[in-house]
């Protein structure tokens, strides 16, 4: 066991340092120079080099990384170069907006889902079903930005009392959940529609309905309940999706979450607080991951005695 | 057989456990997530809501794009956080909204010594900063000191560094400003090393915006970071979390007199389009319009839409170092090829001037008696193979931003229909200002804004010969150059305006360094029952406006 999780713990390691070389030096290589954007074009060249050397960048690409990852390991990520705030403060904000979306989103696109599944399997071959699954199809294959746009004007212009961005009060969060979770519905409905035809045909339902067991419970508590593992599989993986931001949703409902805090300052070369973000990111899916391996070792008996 | 369905089903077990695990965690720490910052934020009330709890207060909705930078504006340089940082604090002159520079802090326009170096200046008394302390000589002092301490930073020192003393504190040789001199707290004088025309103007920009001196000194880094802003002027910070909203209210001890506004409620968008959602939903009672969405907003709100001229032109900026561009007649014949009333009609949907010369004509120096550059497609031809390119000919290496894809694209066809094939790539900013600073970028396309109505500052920081070369432009006329050298040390206007005529005639038609293309027209849209709103350039000032309860409610 130990052995496991020493193995485990360097093989995560090992990926967020690969993870920090790369988003180090990727940032620092790609065209554009964050401090010719920042002083705007009335800037003499002096001023330019002035400002380089006072943010640290004339120093060679080694030293600025070695001093980056330093900081980062003490928790000090550095201060954004536009906004000059620290970037940990700036990345807790936007991460509580994107994971109040997401979970929001991820509820709704539950509901919808799983309603339309169900019903999808339970009414097999019938023109209910081939309505639910159109919706799928079109949900999965409908861009979530333009469905956004969709809602704002045919929802959010016809009833003013919705918001049609920003998330300051509980109606705002109507469309931009509609628009981010009917994508994630549409997977969701597919899933569990497959997952409750599969269990549809199994001895156990048949003995269910034998025995004269009324259809709800048949439904709820037979078919359902035995049907949701393979759909906590599907909502496990998109909801740790979620967590690194929706850009353009986030982008249309002027939601200032992770996307959009990573789209927006890459576009301006805000170095320290993309690096940032993006090893928030890979810190946390690193991190669940990790723990998942080491809870299912100490759950599985049998991962231990493999491992 | 078996011991593989019992391996698979031990894959099986492990995968969905996994993956259940995954999503319990993922669950938890988003619903903690969402705890914790829901708890903490406090949003302000809605403009709407607003009103409708208390129905007398004036407030205004604006809407803008996020600023992202600070508000102290000797770090910052763009005009969205100008916009914010102007209505909080105040320089010691500012532009109106007809560009005319008027006092604010001082009792009048400070008087100039016979060697044209000293300015005395005598502050109005009685003028408080919203932390309750008086405006002192003291505290612009500091102001203009800060400016030039190293550790701060500041990036638009360039505009005042000719103030004696200024480069010996740049150099960290100094912590004190020579050039400035206190005589009391309310009268001191700047001297200059040398005379420079345009300096009052500077003055009057943003970037000389004064500061409180003890509160500045508190806040050391963070001033000017969320609501770490504290000036004179007619508003002062509420809230601000610089990505949604930013809540201004009322200073009840303006020196200025009234303040018409209570609240002044700036809301960030960095979506043009749902930024004008949000004003056809009633959220925002004003924000600006991009060209690109004027076809679209005419007809429905033509009403409400009010357009002006900033002092910018709009022009294809070409590498004179380039093998092809350095031909004065390829550049003539690019020039002929371009048909510049259609350009504005169609492609810029009317937003703009077509172009007579470069030099804006708001600002003293432009010439209204040149007809605007000639349309002529056989002269054009002709010229170019003069210029040796009878079969015409490629520059290939141009970059162009995405705001100015759709005017490219359209010069792109003109040009080619004279034989000269423009080549471009659409790049974003950051790469667009790195290809430009790099000398070498053949050509590209830019509106160049003045930020007040004075060539010196729309001509010579693009054209002057040392500032031309990081503009991937590499003009170099010693007789250009000597002009513009001259009318910074002239102080009378008018000989002022002569030289800069006889420069922009040299630029822009003899030498033709440039291609310029139009005049830029800006428009914003407001609501019926918002009054008195005016822009004069590149900054939304709120100093004047109004909102008519009354008819607001009514809306």
């Amino acid at each position: 066991m130990r052995r496991y999780l020493v193995k485990r713990i360097l093989l995560a390691l090992g990926i967020l340092f690969a993870i920090s070389i790369i988003t180090f030096f990727v940032l620092n290589i790609i065209p554009g120079d964050p401090v010719a954007l920042m002083l705007g074009d009335n800037v003499d060249p002096e001023t330019i080099e002035t400002v380089r050397h006072n943010l640290g960048m004339d120093k060679s690409l080694g030293i600025q990384y070695v001093e980056w990852i330093a900081g980062f390991l003490t928790g000090n990520m550095g201060e954004s170069y536009f906004q000059h705030k620290p970037v940990l403060g700036m990345i807790v904000d936007a991460f509580g907006y994107t994971a109040r979306l997401a979970v929001v989103a991820y509820a709704v696109a539950l509901v919808i889902g799983l309603t339309f599944g169900i019903l999808a399997a339970l009414h097999r071959g019938k023109a209910l079903e081939r309505i639910l699954m159109a919706f799928a199809v079109a949900g999965i294959s409908a861009p979530s930005f333009w469905v956004a746009i969709v809602l704002q004007i045919f929802i959010g212009l016809r009833f003013r009392a919705i918001p049609i961005s920003g998330l300051d009060r509980p109606a705002a969060y109507l469309l931009p959940c509609l628009s981010l979770g009917t994508r994630y519905a549409a997977s969701i409905a597919r899933i569990t529609r497959t997952s409750m035809l599969e269990i549809m045909n199994q001895d156990f339902i048949r003995t269910a309905r034998a025995k004269g067991l009324a259809r709800a419970r048949i439904v709820m508590v037979h078919m359902f309940r035995n049907a949701l593992i393979p759909i906590i599989t599907v909502v496990g993986s998109d909801l740790t999706t979620l967590f690194a931001g929706s850009m353009l949703t986030e982008s249309v409902f002027n939601i200032p979450g992770m996307g959009k805090l990573l789209v927006d300052n890459i576009t301006k070369r805000d170095i320290p607080v993309v690096q940032g973000g993006v090893m928030m990111v890979a810190l946390l899916c690193v991190v669940i991951y990790l723990v998942v391996d080491l809870l299912y070792a100490v759950v599985d008996p049998n991962i231990r005695l493999e491992e | 057989m078996s011991s593989h369905v019992e391996a698979y089903c031990v894959y099986y077990r492990r995968y969905i456990m996994k993956r259940t695990l995954t999503f319990a965690l993922a669950l938890a720490l988003a619903a903690s997530a969402a705890w914790a910052n829901g708890a903490k934020e406090a949003v302000p009330k809605a403009n709407g809501a607003a009103v409708a709890g208390t129905p007398q207060k004036k407030v205004l909705a604006f809407g803008q794009a996020t600023y992202g930078e600070t508000l102290d504006m000797q770090i910052s340089t763009g005009s969205l956080a100008a916009a914010i940082a102007d209505e909080v604090t105040e320089s010691l002159l500012r532009f109106d909204d007809d560009n005319n520079e008027e006092v604010v802090l001082l009792t009048d326009f400070p008087t100039l010594s016979e060697d044209g170096k000293t300015y005395s200046f005598e502050l109005k008394q009685g003028v408080y900063f919203t932390d309750g302390t008086e405006l002192h000589s003291s505290d612009v002092k500091f102001t203009f000191e800060r400016m030039f301490t190293p550790s701060t930073g500041a990036k638009s020192y360039s505009y005042f560094n000719m103030i004696v003393g200024a480069k010996d504190m740049l150099a960290g040789k100094a912590t004190e400003l020579a050039g400035f001199q206190i005589q009391d707290d309310y009268h001191f004088t700047i001297t200059l090393e040398y005379p420079y025309a345009p300096f009052l103007e500077n003055i009057g920009t943003s970037y000389a915006d004064i500061f409180p001196e003890k509160a500045c000194k508190a806040a050391g880094k963070s001033w000017g970071v969320d609501t770490n802003l504290i000036g004179t002027g007619p508003y002062k910070l509420q809230s601000n979390d610089g990505n949604t909203v930013c809540v201004l209210v009322k200073n009840e001890n303006y020196h200025g007199g009234q303040v018409n506004l209570d609240e002044i409620d700036i809301k960030f968008y960095s979506d043009n389009t749902t930024k004008l959602l949000a004003y056809e939903n009633g959220d925002i009672d004003v924000t600006d319009l991009s060209a690109s969405l004027l076809g679209q907003y005419k007809d429905a709100y033509g009403d409400q839409i009010t357009s002006y001229h900033p002092l910018g032109t709009t022009f294809l900026s070409l590498n004179l170092d380039n093998d092809v561009f350095s031909n004065l007649k390829v550049r003539q014949a690019l020039s002929y090829a371009i048909d510049r009333k259609e350009l504005v009609q169609y492609v810029l949907d009317g937003a703009g001037k077509p172009a007579n010369t470069y030099l804006n004509p708001a600002i003293p120096g432009h010439d209204d008696s040149l007809p605007v550059y000639e349309f002529n497609i056989e002269k054009a031809k002709s010229l170019l193979a003069e210029a040796g390119y009878p079969n015409g000919v490629t520059i290939d290496g141009g970059k162009v931003r995405q705001s100015e894809s759709a005017l490219a694209e359209a010069v792109q066809g003109y040009a080619a229909r004279a034989g000269i094939n423009l080549v471009y790539d659409v790049v974003d900013n950051a790469t667009w200002n790195q290809a430009r600073a790099s000398q070498t970028l053949p050509f590209t396309f830019i509106t160049w804004n003045a930020l007040y109505a004075d060539a010196d500052f729309q001509v010579y920081n693009y054209f002057y010969s040392t500032y031309s070369r990081g503009k991937s432009v590499n003009y170099n006329n010693p007789q250009f150059d000597a002009l513009m050298d001259q009318a910074r040390v002239v102080s009378d206007p008018a000989q002022r305006a002569e030289l800069y005529r006889k420069a922009d005639q040299l630029l822009s038609h003899t030498d033709l360094a440039c291609v310029p293309l139009y005049y830029p027209q800006s428009q914003f849209l407001a609501r019926p029952y918002v009054k008195n709103m005016k822009v004069g350039n590149l900054i939304y000032h709120l100093w004047n406006v109004d909102v008519d309860t009354e008819a607001k409610a009514k809306f």
